[in-house]
């Protein structure tokens, strides 16, 4: 193509200069009449786009535009204005701005997994391929059947719900709420897992500005220039701001041309860092702010290894914020009719997409920034029919145009936008209450410009107003942070500049570095006068406040009439504000017209604060790379390998997988690998991985107080070379863990706790050592993962153990007896710890390696004990075993059992004091009548019992008051051929013998127990110390 | 059980394989290795101790590092890690560092942590880019520097950091039983960059 001319040309191209001339070359004779049919309202030249051709598709048909569009652009430059239908009436709705605030033109974007609702076209960038969906329309968009609801709109007005769906009551769930949610909502979630890469990231700055427009480049390029880190992070794709939408010149380069060569220069400082299409949108404490970097949301897929969004922890020294204006809408009769347009997205348009919004405009604003839109429009080829402008003499500038174009320039106001699936035509009122109707396609409207306050509010600041202005600028700033340009309200290009380089060199001073002078470059000057005008009354039409929630002037005075009139009242009646763009455009007007209302000023009627997101993020990217298996960290023991080998079924374990059995071919269930496991354990030999048991090595000459202060038994007394077994409590008496204490030197133990509760007793322990005690010698580290360890269990385990273990260890009953722990070594040499401890009540041991052995280990040991049958346990068996023993686990170990209850109470010393020893001795914990630990075995052998069965008395009623207590544990044990449990009953030890119910309406059982000793098998302890 | 001899295996074993993976075009942004394995013992001052244990190592050779540093002397490499506590790491075996230790034993509590962590040594130009996608500490060369130790969590994994030399080099420790989640986690943010592994076993 050769229409390039202007597009990258020399300074000034861009600039109005030469506008009449692009204007002239948008003829059907034209050379390039081909490319203007295909995108027939784009213009021949100009723009800030690459005119590399780009097809993509929307509702189905195929279209083109251009490498630099958004799909706004793009849709706008074929000509397609109506995208959308609005949310509650189905009203046709086009495209209202340019940039984030988007109330209307929300889309689907992509299709199956990657589909993605209530996007918006006017920031979703143009990609070769893209497909995009229009939305809340059934069958077609220009066909809507839903647009009904528009006919009811008398009815479907403001507190319509709370009205309509009130009785009768039994139609609340059944009939109200699902037909609510099948109308309400936008657009369809893709219903399918994200195929893409999400991922977080960090990123310190000594200054963070937010926003690529003349006042945010100007702060980067000043603060850059002094050395310092700096981050500049805007959610646009390209930089400039409203230099690229504006027909301005800076020190006689043109917008573009001027931020280009502004973004070469910090492109080439070391420290500073670009974060285009990267939109901060919360700020937290600490100098903290989060961005969205869409890293890849302009291709259609991510290249290989590359995430779609990146989500940014933003830490600053400082923060400049120029995040700019959004222009407000002005109020008026059917002012959502697509080709209602800002006037400042007109431009836009026009000078960064050479794209023209229609052909014949009516201009209609209140302040003189608005007024330039007309001059653009003429420079482009756009008819401008009439500017209308309540204001008196404002239009008085703008004679030259009408005498050349013969354009109307009216003192007076729109009442009503004529025509439904596309503007027709503006019904105008003069100041002096004549009525004019002007046809037209697009009617470019602007209230004035609304500073984007939002960020300056996200610790609590309150915007203030400022009546000159007409708009809320910022109040009370976040710590670190500094507003400049249009973002505290100060609109003019040159103070933007000069006012982002002096916050640009401030915060670079306040962080440490000397900043140099920059020179201001000098810009055009231009009038930012505002007179504010909110709402124009007319006879016919709906007036919209919040395109997004259809909410309109009417709904307003509803929620006045009703006594709605506090701002957050008027916000949650009318749904004023809320949805995806949190009334961007709307809640200045909606304040405004409450304010006219009751007759009280803005400020008094209310004001607007935010939370964070500024614009919305997907789940996706707060999930990062934290999604299914890889949400938590995942821990593996060192032998994992060999229990993948053997076929293990695993089993979640706090962080931790652990194998739960072993399945072998021909099993018809877990069940079958638990029980052959279990009688493995107790007729020969059982190999488990307990490496996940919680580890920690308690050092010092104080090690054995330490320890006697935090069990309730004494660990002092331990000889060295022995074990003991021990329970700790909470401060409040109940216990919190159990295990094991090993003495293994003079001054050096090892403690054992349970899978689930080892990070909790290690914090324990450590402020125990650090806050309570802290004149203890005692040094502690976890070595959980240092060792790995097994248990060898069963009338074998002795001989398996000799087999491995170097020729002197001596094993024998009398030199290592029940409890016993010794340091020895492998035949290899390999260092091992021995330990005479037993879960199972069998003759067993455990037996530990430092973890790169552990592997070796498992496997040795399973060969060593091959010929006396060993087989691996999981968690199942260990489960069975240790409810044949009547131990305490995890159902017992429920937080609200004393050691009393649990069976446990002749372990709580009363010769010492230690943690919770003084709460053990509130009335409520020495009771009489609190639910102790028991057995329970079916009347029936073969009768299942449910865990959490509330126990009940035969007869009882089966009410809460009769409640006496619960099963905690049960199993079918194989050694008995009978179903036990354990469970916690109101006087339970008193009451061996007794029948009672195992009630378990959860599972539907009711199931005659007899109440029994706890421990099932071998209650004398015979085994274990054989 | 005659010629029983215990392989001696790898935390990172069956997690990668050497070899150049991810992004696959120019240099690697990332070099991986599993670091020397050694030994590694934590380091307690006793009571009230932390003079005369800084004095004790000071007549072996060794520097104690203050706060957040880590110095090499005479074969060891010591790791501040906490409030009078450090990451003693040796050449040899356990029991070799432990006795070349044992001059400090009055002043201080060993407890033999070889085997409990998994350790890297990370190396390439794009290495703080993809450690800037977990670590949320800030290693920019102004803030972080060679000798410089960071005790911190990554993708919720404890970890901890620190820089070798200015290639810029680095060498993090995570819990042996985390070797995989945080392997998953590096390779998955490194590979944008693409990353070499290259390791004695690999």
């Amino acid at each position: 193509m050769s229409d390039a001319i202007g597009h990258a040309g020399p300074v000034g191209s861009g600039s109005g200069a030469e506008a009449p001339e692009r204007a002239a070359r948008v003829t059907p004779n034209s050379p390039v009449a081909g490319a203007a049919r295909v995108q027939p309202f784009r213009m021949i030249a100009g723009g800030q786009i690459e005119r590399r051709p780009l097809s993509f598709g929307f509702d189905g048909k195929q279209y083109q535009g251009f490498a630099g569009d958004t799909l706004a652009s793009a849709l706008l430059a074929n000509g397609v204005r109506l995208v959308g239908r609005s949310f509650k009436y189905h009203r046709p709705r086009g495209i209202l701005s340019a940039g984030p605030e988007e109330p209307n033109a929300l889309v689907e974007l992509r299709d199956g997994a990657r589909r993605e609702p209530n996007t918006r076209a006017t920031v979703a960038e143009l990609y070769d391929g893209l497909v995009a969906r229009s939305q809340n329309r059934w069958p077609s968009l220009r066909f809507d059947l839903m647009a009904v609801n528009s006919l009811a709109a008398p009815i479907l007005g403001a507190g319509f719900y709370y009205k309509t769906f009130m009785w009768p009551a039994a139609f609340w769930e059944k009939v109200y709420e699902p037909m609510i949610r099948r109308a309400a909502g936008l657009g369809r979630a893709a219903g399918a897992p994200d195929p893409d890469l999400y991922e977080k990231a960090t990123a310190f700055c000594d200054v963070l500005v937010v926003g690529g427009g003349p006042a945010g480049l100007a702060a980067a390029l000043a603060a850059g220039r002094s050395g310092a880190r700096v981050i500049l992070a805007t959610e646009d794709f390209v930089l400039g701001g409203r230099l690229v939408s504006e027909q301005r010149e800076i020190g006689g380069q043109s917008g573009p041309a001027f931020a280009a060569s502004v973004e070469a220069e910090l492109a080439s400082l070391p420290e500073v860092r670009i974060l285009r299409r990267a939109g901060v949108f919360g700020v937290y404490d600490g100098g903290t702010y989060a961005a969205l970097e869409r890293v890849n949301d302009h291709v259609a897929l991510p290249p290989p290894h590359e995430p779609r969004q990146r989500l940014w922890r933003i830490v600053a020294k400082r923060c400049v914020l120029a995040a700019g204006a959004i222009e407000r809408p002005v109020v008026f009769a059917d002012n959502d009719r697509p080709g209602v347009m800002l006037a400042g997205a007109v431009r836009t348009y026009l000078n960064r997409f050479a794209v023209r919004p229609g052909s014949r405009a009516v201009l209609f604003g209140n302040n003189d920034d608005a007024l330039r839109t007309a001059r653009d429009l003429q420079d482009s080829g756009v008819t401008v029919a009439a500017v209308v402008d309540p204001r008196p003499d404002a239009l008085s500038s703008l004679d030259m145009l009408s005498r050349e174009t013969g354009t109307r320039l009216v003192e007076g106001v729109v009442e009503r936008a004529l025509g439904s699936r596309a503007v027709q035509g503006a019904e105008i009122r003069d100041a002096r209450g004549e009525a004019i109707t002007v046809p037209c396609d697009l009617i470019a409207v602007s209230g004035g410009w609304q500073p984007t306050v939002h960020l300056t509010s996200h610790l609590g600041g309150r915007p203030e107003w400022a009546s000159a202005l007409a708009s809320f600028v910022p109040g009370t700033l976040p710590p670190g942070m500094a507003v400049v340009g249009a973002a505290r309200g100060d609109f003019a290009l040159a103070s933007c500049l000069a006012d982002g380089i002096r916050a640009g060199s401030d915060a670079a001073a306040a962080a440490g570095f000397h900043p140099r002078s920059v020179t201001i470059p000098s810009a055009d000057a231009e009038s930012t006068a505002v007179t504010p005008l909110w709402r124009v009354k007319a006879a016919k039409g709906k007036a919209f406040v919040d395109f997004q929630n259809d909410v309109s002037a009417s709904d307003v005075e509803i929620a006045h009439r009703e006594g709605f009139v506090a701002v957050e009242h008027l916000k949650r009646y009318t749904t004023l504000g809320m949805a995806t763009d949190q009334g961007k455009t709307a809640n200045v007007n909606g304040l405004a017209l409450m304010a006219e209302l009751t007759g009280r000023s803005v400020p008094a009627t209310g004001t607007t604060r935010f939370r964070p997101p500024f614009t919305p993020v997907a789940f996706a990217a707060f999930a990062g790379p934290h999604r299914g298996k890889n949400y938590r960290p995942t821990r593996l023991t060192a032998a994992h390998g060999w229990a993948v080998e053997h076929n293990a079924v695993f089993m979640e374990a706090g962080l931790w997988l652990r194998a739960q059995y072993f399945p072998h071919t021909g099993d018809k269930g877990w069940r079958d690998a638990c029980d052959r496991e279990v009688l493995a354990v107790r007729e020969r030999v059982g190999l488990c991985d307990v490496s996940t048991l919680g580890k920690i090595e308690v050092v010092g000459t104080d090690a054995g107080t330490f320890l006697d202060r935090l069990y309730t038994n004494t660990m002092s007394s331990l000889p060295v070379g022995r074990v003991r077994y021990g329970i700790m409590l909470r401060e409040d008496g109940f216990v919190m863990d159990d295990g094991t204490a090993a003495r293994l030197e003079p001054q050096r133990y090892l403690v054992t706790t349970t899978t689930a509760n080892a990070v909790a007793v290690m914090s324990h322990m450590e402020f125990a050592a650090q806050v309570l005690w802290p004149d203890l010698d005692v040094a502690l580290a976890s070595v959980t993962d240092q060792w790995a360890q097994f248990a060898v269990a069963g009338p074998r385990s002795r001989d398996v153990l000799a087999a491995v273990l170097r020729s002197d260890a001596d094993l024998a009953n009398e030199g290592f007896p029940f409890m016993g722990a010794m340091a020895t070594a492998l035949r290899d040499g390999t260092p091992a710890r021995l330990f005479r401890i037993s879960f199972s009540g069998e003759l067993a041991y455990e037996i530990a390696v430092a973890a790169n052995y552990g592997d070796g280990l498992a496997r040795t040991l399973m060969a060593a004990g091959a010929a006396h049958g060993i087989m691996p346990y999981g968690l199942e068996a260990l489960n069975v075993l240790r409810i044949e023993k009547g131990h305490a686990a995890t159902g017992e170990l429920n937080g609200q059992t004393t050691a009393g209850d649990l069976g446990l109470g002749r372990m709580v010393s009363t010769k010492k004091d230690f943690v919770g020893a003084a709460m053990t001795q509130r009335p409520a914990l020495v009771d009489p009548d609190r639910w102790a630990l028991v057995g329970f075995r079916p009347v029936n052998p073969q009768d299942p019992i449910g865990a959490g069965a509330h126990l009940l008395r035969p007869g009882a009623e089966n009410k809460s008051r009769n409640d006496e207590g619960h099963v905690t544990s049960t199993c079918f044990s194989p050694t008995l051929g009978s179903t036990i449990a354990l469970g916690l009953l109101r006087r339970g030890p008193q009451r061996l013998g007794e029948r009672v119910r195992a009630y378990d309406p959860v599972r539907g059982r009711d199931t005659l127990v007899e109440v029994c000793a706890p421990v099932f098998v071998d209650p004398e302890g015979v085994r274990l110390r054989g | 059980m005659a010629d029983l001899a215990l392989p001696d295996m790898s935390p990172w074993a069956g997690l990668w394989r050497r070899g150049r993976f991810g992004h696959a075009l120019g240099e690697p942004g990332l070099d991986i290795a599993e670091s020397e394995r050694g030994s590694m013992a934590l380091m307690s001052a006793r009571r009230g101790r932390t003079p005369d244990l800084a004095r004790a190592a000071q007549d072996l050779g060794l520097t104690l590092p203050g706060p957040r540093a880590w110095t090499q002397d005479r074969g060891f490499v010591v790791l501040s890690t906490a409030p009078d506590q450090w990451l003693v790491r040796g050449p040899g075996s356990f029991s070799e560092l432990a006795a070349g230790l044992e001059p400090l034993a009055p002043f201080a509590a060993v407890i033999d942590q070889s085997h409990a962590r998994a350790v890297l040594t990370l190396s390439g130009p794009r290495l703080r880019d993809a450690l800037a996608k977990g670590f949320e500490i800030d290693l920019h060369p102004r803030t972080f520097r060679p000798g410089d130790v960071a005790v911190t969590v990554v993708a919720g994994v404890s970890a901890i950091l620190w820089q070798i030399d200015e290639r810029p080099t680095f060498e993090v420790a995570v819990p042996r039983s985390m070797a995989g989640s945080f392997w998953h986690w590096l390779s998955e943010s490194a590979a944008e960059y693409g990353y070499r592994v290259s390791t004695h076993d690999a």
